[in-house]
């Protein structure tokens, strides 16, 4: 069985209820699990001290809360308050109405690019996409989305079921891909990798005119019109399947993570996935990255929709075998990695390694 | 993919570092507009039951209580016209707190010396040893660098530490539960590392 996520060791530490058992059993007898169930414990007492110290001897140290004196100071804001905010209501309002468009699109993008990040949170598994932090979009940017039922349908769909198979040749046969093999492991990096494969999963996107239109005009924003037949249409974004090679170092991070997957790709039904793209980004108030992003998109699968979230990494680019690659290094140093796509097929060499050496690894693949 | 159901939490998550606490709360409110400025007529209940806990929340963000209470002033004030129903209130006023907290780190308007006089209090007075290994320079950048986190993290990092069970800050953030334990350790791994990185510069 594969190794519990990070997030479920976090968790065992806190909620053991929570975890399921089969993850408490396999935690209990395997060194590598403890190990980082340790490491993970560490950080989060020390965070833990870090912020109750001063926080709980301040409250220590004043008492108990006075309700009634927050009260009371609140009470006398409020008519304060009230009038104030009037004058603050133009701007505020009408930043929303620019907001709802563009958080939708913003949300769309998500959902296109969820075919990346569902993709990598079904990677997460795989690639423990949580060490290869470049790779995700931050939780952030989800959580600041709206609604996006407003909008149209999303759902999504397939079971990519990863699993550890025992060696490449099952992997191949299961997941229908070439099995990249590594000519020469780089320094550091030794023994058998651990061979996993995951199945196609998929997300669908369901434009409603009318509840698109409804949404605006609650905002009071008009939509621009939309497309002939965009009404209804629905666009598909399939990735997967996939298969990854992991060789853990000692600390029980991935010092080396080898995966390739069939590449995100768009279906439309109805208008084509640009005439969806386009108007979207017709609509007012998004902002340019956002746009950027969303114009990355195609219907082949041939542009990579990983959003990289420029606190994390950095990128740039270079050549494998005659595809231009994206290589991402973690702000901290402490991952890096290099992905490209060739014949609709995703390649990702990752790492707590030089990116350097990942690209000789990547371009010594077989 | 019902992420965010009510104004003022996307406000609030959708604000730009350095805005500055007041200005969340009044645009909190106007966003969520209870129209008028009318005030909704369960606000002294719904405080009464959560202040204590939004204090609590905000305090563990700045480290100082003084700071808390202002941030908790904000937060109710929004809260006050907004249209959110009173059993997701607890989360929501947690979940603003520490929006607003953290704002008010990035936006480097804090009463500084408020917060080293009670860290200060705090080395002397506690002998637990573990606290004794973090000095307050140590706290300072922890909170500073919780303000750099993405924000997600640090929100739900805060919501776990102030007590609030996987499903709970699930609810607040509206993220499974199962993502909440990534997210936390996330927030956590970066942190010690911001510590030790000093560490082994100093």
């Amino acid at each position: 069985m594969r190794h519990p996520t990070e997030g479920t060791l976090r968790r065992l530490l806190d909620e053991p209820a929570g975890v399921p058992d089969p993850d408490r059993a396999h935690v209990a007898d395997c060194p590598q699990c403890l190990a980082a169930l340790a490491a993970t414990r560490r950080d989060a007492e020390l965070v833990g001290t870090a912020l109750a110290a001063e926080g709980s001897t301040a409250l220590a140290a004043a008492g108990s809360t006075d309700v009634d004196a927050g009260w009371r100071r609140l009470t006398a804001a409020l008519p304060a308050a009230a009038p104030a905010a009037r004058p603050e209501r133009v701007r505020p309002s009408r930043s929303r109405l620019f907001r709802r468009p563009a958080a939708a699109v913003l949300a769309f993008g998500v959902v296109l690019a969820g075919a990346g990040t569902a993709a990598a949170n079904d990677w997460l598994q795989v690639f423990r996409t949580e060490e290869v932090a470049p790779l995700s979009l931050t939780t952030s940017d989800l959580v600041a989305l709206p609604d996006l039922s407003a909008y149209g349908d999303v759902e999504l769909t397939g079971d990519p079921d990863v699993h550890e198979v025992p060696d490449a040749a099952t992997a191949a046969e299961e997941s229908g891909l070439d099995v990249p093999e590594v000519a020469d492991l780089p320094r550091g990096v030794a023994g058998e990798p651990t061979i996993s494969v995951g199945g196609q999963l998929s997300a669908t996107f369901t434009y409603s005119a009318d509840r698109a239109a409804q949404a605006a005009a609650a905002a009071g924003e008009t939509l621009p019109p939309p497309p002939p037949g965009l009404d209804g249409s629905s666009v598909r974004l399939v990735a997967g399947p996939g298969v990854a090679q992991v060789w853990s170092s000692e600390s029980g991070l991935p010092a080396l993570v080898v995966g390739r997957a069939v590449a995100p790709s768009a279906y439309s039904s109805g208008v084509p996935f640009e005439t969806v793209r386009d108007h979207l980004l017709s609509l007012p108030g998004l902002p340019e990255d956002v746009a950027a992003q969303l114009r990355g998109f195609t219907a082949d699968g041939s542009t990579l929709p990983i959003p990289v979230p420029a606190d994390l990494a950095t990128s740039s680019t270079a050549e494998v075998d005659g595809a231009e690659a994206t290589v991402l290094t973690g702000r901290d140093g402490a991952m890096a990695a290099v992905v490209w796509v060739s014949d609709g097929v995703v390649t990702a060499v990752a790492g707590s390694l030089d990116p350097d050496e990942l690209l000789s690894v990547a371009r010594d693949l077989d | 993919m019902d992420l965010v159901r009510y104004g003022p939490p996307a406000a609030l998550q959708l604000s730009v570092p350095g805005r500055t606490a007041s200005r969340v709360g009044r645009k909190g409110g106007t966003v969520a507009g209870a129209g008028n400025g009318a005030v909704r007529s369960d606000l002294g209940e719904v405080f009464r039951r959560d202040y204590p806990q939004v204090v609590a929340v905000a305090a563990r963000v700045l480290g100082s209580r003084d700071e808390a209470e202002d941030v908790a002033q904000e937060v109710f004030l929004a809260f006050g016209r907004s249209t959110v129903p009173a059993a997701e209130a607890p989360g929501w006023l947690s979940v603003a707190a520490v929006h607003t907290a953290l704002n008010l780190i990035r936006s480097g308007r804090r009463r500084a010396s408020r917060e080293e006089t009670v860290a200060a209090t705090a080395d002397v007075t506690t002998p637990d040893v573990a606290e004794a290994v973090l000095t307050r320079e140590d706290r300072s950048r922890v909170r500073a660098a919780l303000g750099e986190l993405p924000r997600t993290q640090a929100v739900a990092l805060v919501l776990r530490h102030s007590g609030l069970s996987y499903a709970e800050v699930a609810a607040a953030l509206d993220m499974s539960p199962g993502s909440v334990g990534t997210t936390v350790r996330r927030a956590e791994s970066a942190l010690r590392k911001e510590l030790t990185r000093h560490a082994s510069s100093d």
